[in-house]
């Protein structure tokens, strides 16, 4: 319950690790989660309504939304400001929100930038306002007596709406500020236990640091607070003669994103390895692996976000717990689309799709939810280039990538015969199903399930239908058409259809039932459900543990191993990838040592990757065989405690 | 009547040893009253505790009134007027709260299996300073005038070696102490360079953002603390202190051990008394946070 919503020392026994170099200790951490930052909940909306507001499309239904809870927590606070501000902004956004809806034209590009700084102003003034009156609140508590320390811990959570960019653009005034708030908490005093320890408020003091915040505050986000044109909305504090207007305030993720992969981990079959081939000698899948974990293929900001393939395709099978305001419509999707990660390559629609699986991609050309990728390599240059704003892939880089793809294996099925009929370790309900599967319907034009989904052929048939899932660009427009997904594995990828609309597999076979008027009976629906749930099946569909660094830290030695490769290729901006990659990951998942006695040991196998990187750039071949060298020493000789 | 016979009557002079001799026992009440003390968001407290509310109502078959205080001196002031029976403290607290109102512990937590944790003194990585003697003259941040791990034992260290003897020492030595009013605070006042130090509890490290982590350093680290403690106001029967212990310890097993995340996540607790807390009373006495006890008290 509580683990996100208390702080002071009794927080601090929630959160299991602890620490560093000169103590030793035994800690219990369980995979590589990053908690949420816990914002107070306007802070949250004003925050996660900035990163709205410059998305384009702009999602005006969550703007509004945002601008609610602004205006509840506004409304007990300031309550004249926040009715102003609520009348203000739902008149700006209500144009918008009914295009939206379809009742309206949506007003053009000019009339959208114009509202989205309006909107953005309004909230930042009234942010300010809200910021200001809990200082002023705590400060009259007291001059009067008393201690101000809700007010006082309230204005603090607020300053969050703005301190991101004060640090990374003012940093002068972000340190002087941070003191300032410390001077507030301490001048505010004690009241102690029934008066033991009390210590008397300075009130001198806490006016004279209550008027330098306020000052600031006022100074950059006050009444008259206007942004810049032609930059990002963000509250940058550009009135303060210590603002850096050159400095590079990089774009957070909004509060309510989740970016941790799933834990257990979904268990990933790599032919090779199933095979029993050592991996030492498969240097281009190192590679691929490697590019896959890696977010040094891709541009901004993803390379900021450290985020990779391998984010959203977990182990090469859908991230569902995936999701970025305004970018996903729900759990385990994303509109990578957007003006967002590649703003060259928006195409102006919110058209968020459910993350695809990817075990056995070799078998389900072509790519693309519309299938508008005959091949792999054509869908993975894509990918680096316009939809995550990377640059032109080395060829041997894409190579890598889709050698290692072509790796990834569906679950064996131990119901499932080589010709995709159900066996007898099925049950009786999913062999009734399976009739029905390929049963012929008058109202599907005398197909099956089975004529798109061919048993004998991993349950796809490498073509494009429209089945009605699709709201085409106008009544007639042949834009609808999808292509076929295969079944295997399915039980595990839940939500379903291309934009997740069906929950469960029942709600799939419901669909069918309604849209295409296929008249089945209850029991013929759950027949046909536990057909597609046995076909969807597989062994062991996730890791019996939570704990893999010791797997991570293997896997880093697999992307080392395509060094020597990379060596004879003569491909130096590759080795650069591979161990910032390395480095980088090293990092990401050294907190989840059991036993930080060996911290030292995972920052210098960082280090060392480091050391290499700046010898490759520097041409000194021979420097960064020793580094690779050094690396693989070390991490044999500590491989056992690397875990 | 009947009498007891000697072993009982060991028995219940060994029980009656481990509680305080000016115990007033008193009939069950009506309803019992928990007090939960919330550091975030109190109404989101509220409805984070209605499962153990309801366990405990079944397993006491009595009723419970719970509600939520922001901060240990409400504690304490409901123990006193009788507006609540049962509450969670710190050890420094609680020892206030003894001498105040003669409420004592019945059980610790636990977490990570241990029952104790420990105050630590954090630098930024790129610090010069090396021990708690290079902080004379720096600045340095601690949680709360009144915190055990967040002022009273970080002091402690500097004492331990000699560096000051009193609250008053603590002043000169320092260029200047902020109470920052949180762990968070206090450690990402490290981590932003606004003091030069944080004494604050160990966990506060697993608060820091990962890429923040190594930013700090620890220069020096406390004697054991014991943990926060489930503390009973003095006059409650003893029968429902027994079954409200009982109750809560037995969740260290079995199917209501997932009760033990809304408790403040604990991993369990262990059974303690007053004398556990012996050590605490004592740092307290020397820093200032209780009376000197006179001779013969």
């Amino acid at each position: 319950m509580m683990s996100n919503k208390i702080s002071c020392s009794r927080r601090l026994h929630l959160c299991a690790a602890c620490l560093v170099t000169c103590i030793v200790v035994t800690v219990s951490v369980q995979a590589h989660i990053i908690p949420p930052e816990n914002f107070h909940p306007a802070v949250e909306s004003y925050r996660r309504m900035n990163f709205l507001l410059n998305l384009n499309p702009i999602p005006w239904h969550d703007v509004l939304k945002d601008t609610a809870v602004i205006t509840k927590h506004a409304a007990t606070i300031v309550p004249a400001a926040a009715k102003e501000f609520h009348d203000q902004v739902s008149r700006l956004i209500e144009p918008f929100t009914k295009a939206a809806d379809g009742n309206r034209e949506m007003p053009d590009t000019a009339a959208r930038r114009q509202t989205a700084r309006a909107v953005f102003e309004r909230s930042t003034r009234i942010m300010a306002r809200l910021l200001k009156s809990r200082l002023e609140a705590a400060a009259a508590a007291i001059r009067e007596g008393g201690y101000g320390a809700e007010c006082l811990k309230t204005a603090r959570k607020l300053w969050a709406a703005f301190e991101y960019e004060i640090q990374h653009s003012d940093s002068a005034a972000h340190t002087r500020l941070g003191i300032a708030w410390l001077e507030l908490s301490t001048a505010r005093g004690s009241r102690g236990i029934m008066k033991a320890g009390e210590i008397p408020a300075r009130v001198d003091l806490f006016t004279a640091f209550t008027g330098e915040i306020i000052g600031y505050v006022d100074a950059n986000f006050g009444d008259h607070y206007q942004t810049p044109g032609n930059r990002r909305l963000a509250p940058l504090p550009t009135k303060s003669p210590t603002f850096d207007a050159a400095a590079n305030v990089f774009v957070k993720l909004p509060p309510g994103h989740n970016i941790n992969k799933q834990v257990p981990r979904p268990r990933q079959i790599l032919n090779m390895a199933a095979r029993g081939v050592d991996e030492g000698e498969t240097a281009l899948i190192a590679v691929g692996d490697m590019a896959f974990d890696s977010a040094y293929i891709f541009g901004e900001p993803m390379r900021s976000f450290q985020m990779s393939c391998n984010t959203c395709h977990n182990k090469s099978i859908t991230n569902p717990q995936f999701f970025i305001p305004g970018l996903s419509h729900q759990k385990g999707a994303v509109d990578i689309s957007n003006n967002f990660f590649a703003p060259h390559a928006n195409n102006g629609l919110f058209d968020s799709l459910d993350i695809p699986d990817l075990r056995g991609i070799k078998f389900t050309a072509p790519y693309g939810r519309n299938g508008r990728f005959l091949s792999l390599r054509e869908f993975v240059r894509n990918g680096i280039m316009n939809e995550f704003n990377g640059p032109e892939p080395d060829p041997v880089l894409v190579d890598g990538i889709v050698a290692y793809m072509n790796e990834f294996d569906f679950l064996p099925n131990p119901a499932l015969d080589r010709d995709g009929t159900l066996n007898d370790n099925a049950s009786a309900a999913a062999r009734r199903g399976e009739k029905l599967f390929r049963k012929p319907f008058i109202t599907m034009d005398r197909m099956s399930c089975a004529t798109c989904h061919i048993p004998s052929a991993n349950f796809i048939d490498h073509k494009r239908h429209d089945i009605g899932t699709v709201e085409g660009a106008e009544p007639f427009s042949r834009d609808r058409a999808l292509d076929t997904p295969t079944l295997l594995g399915i039980k595990y990828t839940a939500p379903y259809f291309h934009d997740g609309r069906a929950p469960t597999l029942q709600a799939v076979v419901e669909w069918f039932n309604d849209n295409h008027c296929l008249g089945m009976k209850r029991r013929e629906i759950d027949d046909l459900t536990a057909y597609l749930d046995t076909v969807g099946d597989g062994v062991d569909a996730y890791e019996d543990t939570s704990y893999y660094l010791d797997a991570e830290m293997e896997e880093f030695s697999f992307f080392l191993s395509a060094y020597e490769f990379l060596k004879e290729k003569d491909k130096p901006e590759l080795m650069t990838i591979t161990f910032e990659t390395i480095a980088s990951e090293i990092r990401n998942h050294k907190w989840e040592l059991q036993d930080y006695q060996f911290l030292p040991v995972m920052n210098r196998l960082a280090e060392l990757m480091d050391e290499a990187i700046e010898a490759n750039k520097q041409g000194n071949r021979a420097l960064v065989d020793q580094k690779v060298e050094t690396y693989r020493t070390l991490f044999a000789e500590n491989v056992d405690d690397l875990k | 009547m009947k009498q007891m016979n000697p072993a009982h009557l060991l028995l219940a002079a060994a029980a009656l040893a481990t509680i305080p001799a000016t115990r007033v026992w008193a009939d069950p009440p009506a309803k019992l009253k928990i007090v939960f003390i919330a550091y975030e968001n109190p109404d989101q407290l509220v409805e984070d505790v209605k499962p153990v509310v309801n366990h405990l109502e079944d397993a006491l078959q009595m009723a419970i009134k719970y509600f939520v205080a922001s901060d240990y001196a409400a504690v304490v002031e409901a123990f006193r007027n009788s507006t609540a029976d049962l509450g969670f403290m710190g050890p420094l607290q609680y020892c206030m709260a003894h001498e105040q109102t003669g409420a004592y512990p019945i059980l610790g937590e636990v977490y990570n299996g241990k029952s104790t944790y420990t105050s630590r003194i954090f630098v930024h990585s790129d610090s010069a300073i090396k021990t708690p003697a290079d902080l004379r003259g720096k600045t340095i941040a601690f949680v709360d005038p009144i915190s055990s791990s967040g002022y009273m034992y970080p002091l402690d260290i500097f004492k331990d070696r000699g560096l000051i003897r009193t609250r008053d020492d603590a002043d000169k030595f320092f260029k200047r102490i902020y109470f920052a009013g949180g762990d968070e605070q206090a450690i990402r006042a490290v981590v932003n360079k606004f003091v030069d130090a944080a004494g604050i509890g160990q966990y506060a490290y697993s608060l820091l953002k990962l890429e923040e982590r190594d930013s700090v350093r620890i220069i020096s680290e406390s004697r054991p603390i014991p943990s926060h403690c489930v503390v009973v106001r003095k006059e409650l029967d003893k029968t429902t202190v027994d079954k409200v212990r009982d109750t809560l310890y037995a969740l260290n097993e079995g199917p209501n051990r997932q009760m033990l995340k809304y408790l403040y996540n604990v991993d369990g607790y262990i059974k303690v008394t007053h004398s556990d807390y012996e050590r605490v009373e004592q740092l307290a006495r020397e820093y200032g946070f209780l009376k000197k006890q006179k001779a013969g008290d």
